[in-house]
């Protein structure tokens, strides 16, 4: 069974849950921050709407979250079960709550300046009992297999609804329920299935005559049937029961059927709707839809249980309305007429200056391909440009401009943010203080000092020991005593140039009055992770605060090469493992960046970047967008010059105006 | 008799007179006026006083706006996305001016006031800065934190390096001298020591210890530490890149120090859920500086 059921909004209220089984309220927490903040996921954006079958579902060590998100109103749907467990009508109950909620209480989520969402007399725990119930019922059923509930149900439904609207939830649910009513018998017409419950009609009948009366349709229906006395009773069942469906329906179909979700009529469907606007809906209302709706009436009330069959209609109607509309919406893209597509073609040239307009994919795609084309130009690999488009342009559709607002500057704006967020990393990163805690640990921690480990790590030739030397003089001038690990016991004159190095420190070191440095080296052909666990022993004899292990280049795709980061990652235990990234390579970044990041085991991957070389590339810094879309991974600095000083703090804010700045 | 006055009405109206063409006039350029006063009066441009909630993540931010917004208890919370505003009425001279359970009281003059809440994980940090750049009218920051976790220097460290960077964005808006409007308007700092019903809580005074203590070592190694990219070298020492935090020079950061900037930092335990000295301290805090 399902372990709770929450309806949380983007800013962190819980609107609505249901408990089963108490849970911790952080498996929610982290699936929140993993799946929408750092987009842990990776592989697809989040789209909007979408059905929770195809959101990839979030595991917990013991839990399964399977969720939809409504990005408009801003609200999440997450159903926590354990994984050990196979439910499969989870999806099938997400979806379902996401649309009766939206359609309930879609509006109060609208309201500025306030967290609360009013569900006045009719609670939706009762909605939400039904489907469960509903959902778990008909899997049942389903599981054991009935063919023939299967066929008979769905044609009694599709000769009624648009041949589009099939809803398999509904179908197989009524099928279960009316097993035992309808089951054998041949495929029931309406007419048939009528005088079953003559009772129940007649009562709507007298009640539902002055919305009946209205609506026109409906009565022309009606004559057209109308043969036989008893059959004419039943007839007006529909249209009495349509007495609360149409409204709904009403102000979905006035907007040209595209917003189903933006009407402000709070529905009261406990309540007895009043005439009048029972009236105007219905005289606004006129469709296929009511028709639909009529239908499914009919099917419903043969059901068995009374109580729980009044709001598993209500349920219904909502569903089906939603996918009427949702269907109606589709079909009434492409249609409108000269004059139409006229009007809609002039407004929308006026909105696109003025603002207020709203995106569709045919607006954004264009601009979009111009914002892909811009982030290849500066050098982001396709994949991470392409990714980057697509969250984007997700995010935007069917959203509104803001006044004077035109598309390009609305992707802008959505693109700056995206890029920040993603160049952001989750904790500060600050060094010096990481350090001082390992070296300098507070007295009341238990821990003991130890000297700071950072390694770096990356392919030939990109600057990992002109960095190392950098970050080296960096501390240094903090006045650490630093110990240099020569890892790169292959190729030749790799100890030597560092020593040079260390040379040149210990002078500029010795003038400024800073720490110390010293080399640790074992010569060539000896093991580097055995090189550099006996320095950091060594380190933690003498005194010294931070080892900087110095490694071999490696390609990234030479797997003899790269597995032996793993024993090294093992052998040295480094607090940081830095990758460095020269700017300049392109599309290769991507998997330079995941092949060292998967090369030290399972647990431990990077700590962070330095992008090297960042003066030769101007503007065209994407290389760094790509590692981090790759990896997930944050800059730590970057390298602008050949000096010992030319080492940067990476800064977001620096980063996206330049990958930004049209040039 | 109603036609023929109306006739003569309709006639005196159209001939051609002084006091016709003064009326004429009057209306003419009177109407746009009136019609301005009625639709700048009918729709509201105040702009409400604001009071933005911030902090690290998990402290309790969205949970204590719940509790103000719906009185009696906070609902559940989970990790925010989003900056999301409230509107509340705070009150100094009504009888229940102490506590937020206020929504059904009549006496004394309420103000209304928004109050915004911040998501306060690492990556959405830029969003809440955002957020706070964007107000018009901030009135005060409650900038909240866990005292039951501050024990820890895991959780210590990101609490003050995020505190750091609010009063360092405070500091910057008072000092900055070009920005002439009303922005520059000084804007205190209530650091809420949340969750003080816990049995691991730190008392008020060592929060405040604690964070001033991490404050000053975050400050030195900021001072030592390396140039954000995008700084050329020319710019070093610049007004801009010149930022450190409270009385330049001076060794240990304390909150007093942050005077200088007419910025005032109080500290106030409280807890938004179970038994304790409840949120009523935050509630009049608030009230006091709207």
């Amino acid at each position: 069974m399902l372990d709770s059921f929450e309806i949380i909004t983007t800013s962190g209220v819980v609107v609505w849950s249901r408990t089963y089984a108490s849970i911790k309220p952080s498996i929610v927490d982290n699936f929140i921050a993993d799946t929408f903040i750092e987009e842990k996921s990776g592989s697809t954006a989040i789209q909007d709407s979408q059905s929770a079958s195809v959101n990839p579902p979030y595991k917990n060590d013991q839990h399964t979250l399977k969720w939809t998100i409504v990005k408009e109103l801003g609200v999440i749907f997450v159903a926590v079960y354990r994984s050990l467990l196979h439910l499969s009508w989870v999806d099938k109950l997400v979806d379902n709550i996401r649309t009766i909620f939206v359609s309930l209480y879609g509006d109060q989520l609208k309201k500025p300046h306030t967290t609360i969402v009013e569900f006045g007399t009719n609670k939706f725990d009762e909605y939400f009992d039904q489907q469960l119930h509903e959902l778990d019922k008909a899997s049942g059923i389903d599981a054991t297999g009935v063919p023939e509930i299967q066929l008979n149900s769905s044609s009694n439904d599709e000769p009624l609804s648009a041949p589009s609207l099939t809803y398999r939830g509904r179908n197989i649910n009524q099928g279960g329920l009316d097993a035992t009513l309808n089951g054998p018998s041949p495929p029931d017409t309406p007419s048939a299935s009528r005088p079953s419950t003559p009772s129940n009609n007649n009562l709507l009948v007298a009640k539902a005559s002055p919305a009946a009366r209205l609506s026109r349709r409906a009565r022309k229906k009606n004559n057209a049937n109308t043969n036989a006395p008893p059959l004419s009773s039943g007839d007006e069942g529909p249209g009495g029961r349509s007495k609360k469906a149409p409204k709904k329906k009403g102000r979905k179909w006035d907007q040209d059927g595209m917003a189903d979700e933006e009407d402000d009529v709070q529905l009261d469907y406990s309540a007895q709707a009043n005439p009048l606007s029972d009236s105007e809906a219905e005289a606004t209302g006129r469709s296929s839809a009511l028709e639909h709706v009529d239908s499914s009436t009919w099917g419903s009330t043969t059901k068995g249980k009374f109580v729980l069959k009044d709001l598993g209609d209500e349920v219904h109607d909502i569903l089906a309305s939603a996918e009427a509309s949702q269907a109606a919406s589709s079909k009434n893209g492409s249609k409108g007429g000269l004059l139409g597509s006229g009007i809609n073609a002039v407004s929308g040239l006026f909105r696109n200056v003025v603002g207020g307009k709203t995106l569709t994919k045919e607006d954004l795609d264009k601009a979009m391909k111009g914002m892909e084309e811009h982030l290849l130009k500066k050098n982001v690999a396709r994949e991470a440009a392409v990714r980057l488009c697509e969250g984007v342009e997700k995010e935007l559709l069917g959203v509104k401009t803001g006044s004077f607002e035109s598309i390009n500057a609305r992707i802008q704006t959505a693109m700056e943010a995206s890029l920040t967020k993603m160049l952001t990393p989750t904790s500060s990163m600050d060094l010096l203080r990481e350090i001082d805690a390992v070296t300098a640990p507070p007295v009341t921690s238990l821990r003991t000092r130890r000297p700071y480990v950072i390694s770096i790590v990356g392919v030939n030739g990109v600057g990992k020991s002109t960095n190392l030397s950098k970050i080296c003089f960096f501390l240094l001038q903090n006045k650490y005593k630093v110990l240099i690990a020569a890892g790169d016991t292959f190729r030749s004159g790799a100890v030597e140039q560092l020593a040079v190095h260390v040379r040149n420190l210990k002078e500029l070191a010795a003038r400024e009055g800073g720490g110390e440095v010293d080399i640790y080296q074992k010569g060539y052909g000896k093991d580097a992770a055995a090189v550099a666990k006996d320095a950091v022993a060594h380190a933690a004899q003498t005194g010294y605060d931070v080892v900087l292990i110095d490694t071999a280049g490696r390609r990234h795709n030479d797997q003899r090469l790269m597995s032996s980061l793993e024993k090294f990652a093992k052998f040295a235990q480094p607090d940081k493992i830095l990758m460095v990234g020269e700017a300049l390579v392109g599309t290769d970044s991507v998997a330079q960046a995941r092949n060292f990041n998967a090369a030290f085991g399972s647990v431990r991957t990077l700590d962070g970047f330095i992008i090297s070389k960042c003066d030769t590339v101007g503007d065209m810094v994407g290389t760094l967008v790509s590692l981090v879309h790759a990896t997930n991974v944050p800059v730590l600095f970057v390298g602008v010059g050949q000096h010992y000083s030319d080492l940067r703090n990476f800064s977001v804010k620096w980063a996206v105006e330049k990958l930004l700045s049209s040039s | 008799m109603p036609s023929p006055t109306f006739w003569s009405l309709v006639e005196s109206s159209l001939t051609p007179s002084y006091t016709l063409a003064i009326i004429a006039i009057v209306l003419i350029l009177g109407g746009p006026i009136i019609l301005h006063f009625i639709l700048s009066n009918s729709t509201s441009y105040i702009i409400h006083p604001q009071v933005a909630l911030v902090g690290p993540d998990g402290v309790g931010k969205t949970s204590l706006m719940t509790l103000f917004e719906r009185g009696d208890s906070p609902s559940q919370t989970h990790t925010s996305q989003k900056a999301h505003s409230v509107e509340l009425n705070a009150s100094t001279d009504s009888s229940s001016k102490y506590s937020y359970k206020n929504h059904e009281d009549t006496t004394g003059t309420h103000t209304k006031f928004l109050l915004i809440d911040t998501p306060g994980h690492g990556k959405l940090r830029n969003v809440a800065m955002e957020r706070l750049n964007r107000c018009e009218r901030l009135k005060a920051i409650v900038f909240m934190v866990d005292a039951a976790a501050l024990g820890e220097p895991e959780s210590l460290a990101p609490t003050a390096s995020y505190l750091y960077d609010i009063l360092l964005f405070l500091q910057k808006r008072v000092s900055d001298k070009s920005n002439n409007k009303k922005n520059n308007t000084p804007v205190p700092v209530l650091i809420a020591a949340n969750k003080v019903d816990l049995f691991t809580a730190l008392p008020s005074t060592l929060v405040k210890t604690n964070l001033e203590a991490e404050l000053s070592r975050i400050r030195s190694s900021r001072s030592k530490g390396l140039l954000d990219s995008g700084v050329g070298t020319d710019d070093v020492g610049s007004e801009e890149q010149d930022a450190w935090l409270g009385e330049y020079g001076s060794e240990k950061f304390s909150f007093k120090q942050m005077q200088e900037f007419e910025i005032d930092v109080d500290v106030l335990p409280g807890n938004v859920t179970g038994d304790g000295p409840g949120a009523e301290k935050w509630w009049w805090w608030i009230a006091q500086r709207i």
